[in-house]
């Protein structure tokens, strides 16, 4: 059990009285791609959150259960929510660049730890957007503002950010569902590279993603976890009916 | 004829609608023009007006106290040499000083109270307060400003008086820069604090959001992210709150001491500047010196579009990072 970043243990969660959650239990295993899917409203989005704890920004929001990060329960008392941050890294659905320059883009994270040392964050910046596949295109304008991106490149450079933080974790949260076809490609090679040094858990609405980039999936409906497992036993041998017509288009 | 006969055609045409919607829209857009053009002939005609009289002292001979030199009234450091009605020597190089001097002393001041203000409204402060604090801005901002002048009068001159005493200081009764500028950020703080409020809280949730999820800290976010993504909006409320400072005539009157010659840059002295300047005695005075303080409107409307351009043009390089 070793292999496991994530232990989640019957855990439930509020938003006032609507339970969006219900008993869920997971494990997120490291260095493999975990994909959440199923419909809208279904707690997806809400399940990835928990896991970062970017639902304590959500006053109504009231969580029971546990959250282990390497055996550590997240919503324990007295938890460091910072640090956690800084492992567990977050790209969100809408490319969300800050409006400043690509560089201080990606040295924001760093800078906010206290790093300030100009050579180290020059290699920050260039390691972390090679590794984004943003390099190439970006070396040149590095001064230049972050906006000026397309979509596809500010998504990227989102995920640069992160990166440049050194999570183990990388969350991603529908991240091409903004994008068009080409540049979801790209994100997609980019997550197949990733893989190989980070674990990453990815929220989609395409069964044709998950089923494209996953290790494993796992199947929400209606705040219940209906099935996970591993990705091709999840799209080829669904245990319940329910996993097997939503797969199929059938659902809904 | 045949041309005639063409514009009655052409009338016609212009008076002939397919449908009554259609004339009740033209009537309508008639009227959005009539108000545009109403209130944007209001401009030219104050301008006009004040040009009018405030070139009469350089172009007539006064009643044969001769032109007032042009060069010497930009660049002077004495209101008047010689006594009102007998001298054509006005100067307001020093008051133009004095008014930029003034200005940027409040705005330095009150731009920090107020964005702080904003963003603790805006991002920190439990919704409730914030209701209560956005009230209250609203209301400062609402405030006469004879009354931000008898405040000042009757309680921050005595206190810039008591103040000056501690350095072994005699103002003249308080009234001096400080107590100007004191006036003046109180009177600013309202507008400044409520649009860059305002600013604030239109940056997306979005970006916060991606600075929280970073291991960023919420004062990390706040000054790092949030302040920089508004900045473009707080300084549209720098230049409003400029524009306001250097508007100001009633209550910059009661507490600046109307000094005749300067520039004053001491904290304790007295100071003049172009508004109160005008206000000073305008009632009480014919002539030349009646005259003149229109041209020192010439020179203010100036001193205000100089200084809005060169700010509009600052933010267009700070802000560039906001461009889309």
């Amino acid at each position: 059990m070793k292999n496991n970043v994530f232990n989640i243990k019957n855990l439930d969660l509020f938003y006032g009285s609507f339970q969006a959650l219900k008993d869920i239990n997971l494990t997120i295993e490291k260095n493999k791609v975990t994909a959440l899917i199923g419909p809208s409203g279904c707690g997806k989005s809400t399940f990835l959150r928990c896991l970062n704890r970017m639902n304590d920004l959500i006053d109504i929001c009231k969580i029971d259960g546990e959250v282990e990060y390497h055996g550590d329960n997240v919503y324990e008392k007295g938890h460091d929510v910072i640090n956690l941050r800084t492992k567990v890294g977050m790209v969100f659905q809408k490319p969300n660049p800050f409006p400043m320059t690509i560089y201080d883009n990606v040295a924001y994270g760093p800078r906010c730890q206290g790093l300030k040392d100009k050579s180290k964050l020059d290699e920050i910046v260039e390691t972390s957007l090679k590794n984004a596949a943003l390099w190439e295109e970006v070396k040149d304008r590095l001064k230049d503002s972050a906006m000026g991106l397309s979509g596809g490149q500010q998504q990227r450079l989102c995920i640069a950010r992160a990166i440049a933080m050194e999570p183990e974790v990388i969350l991603m949260d529908e991240p091409t569902s903004a994008l068009d076809p080409i540049a979801t490609l790209k994100i997609e090679e980019l997550i197949n590279d990733l893989k190989e040094n980070y674990t990453i858990v990815i929220v989609t609405h395409s069964m044709q993603q998950a089923a494209r980039i996953s290790d494993y999936t796992a199947f929400f409906l209606m705040g219940d976890l209906i099935e996970f497992d591993q990705t091709d036993k999840i799209f080829t041998q669904p245990k319940f009916k329910q996993t097997e017509d939503y797969i199929t288009g059938r659902f809904g | 004829m045949e041309y005639i006969k063409n514009l009655k055609d052409k009338l016609k045409d212009a008076f002939h609608f397919n449908s009554k919607k259609e004339r009740t829209d033209a009537v309508v857009r008639g009227f959005f023009l009539l108000a545009t053009v109403l209130s944007a002939s209001f401009i030219i005609v104050i301008v006009f007006f004040i040009a009018l009289e405030g070139m009469i002292p350089f172009v007539t001979d006064n009643d044969g106290l001769g032109r007032v030199d042009l060069v010497r009234f930009l660049t002077g450091t004495t209101w008047l040499e010689g006594t009102a009605f007998q001298s054509n020597l006005y100067a307001v190089g020093f008051i133009i000083v004095n008014t930029l001097y003034i200005a940027f002393l409040s705005l330095l001041l009150s731009m920090p109270i107020g964005v702080l203000t904003a963003l603790f409204i805006a991002k920190i402060a439990p919704k409730r307060i914030a209701e209560v604090l956005r009230t209250v801005v609203e209301l400062l901002a609402a405030i006469p400003s004879i009354v931000y002048g008898l405040f000042g009068s009757g309680l921050i001159i005595v206190f810039v008086y008591n103040f000056a005493k501690l350095f072994g200081v005699q103002s003249k009764g308080g009234n001096s820069v400080l107590a100007t500028v004191l006036v003046l950020s109180l009177m600013i703080l309202p507008t400044i604090t409520a649009l860059s409020e305002v600013a604030i809280r239109s940056v997306g949730k979005d970006i916060e959001h991606g600075s929280l999820a970073l291991g960023a800290t919420r004062t990390q976010t706040n000054f790092k992210v949030v302040l920089t993504s508004a900045k473009s909006g707080i300084f549209t409320a720098a230049i409003l709150g400029v524009g306001r400072a250097l508007g100001e005539a009633t209550a910059v009157s009661l507490v600046a001491g109307n000094a005749r010659s300067g520039p004053s840059l001491g904290f304790f002295q007295t100071t003049s500047t172009l508004t109160s300047t005008m206000l000073q005695g305008l009632k009480e005075t014919i002539g030349i010196d009646y005259d003149i303080r229109f041209s020192v409107g010439i020179v203010l409307m100036i001193v205000i579009l100089i200084t809005n351009m060169t700010l509009n043009f600052i933010k267009r390089k700070v802000g560039n990072v906001d461009v889309k």
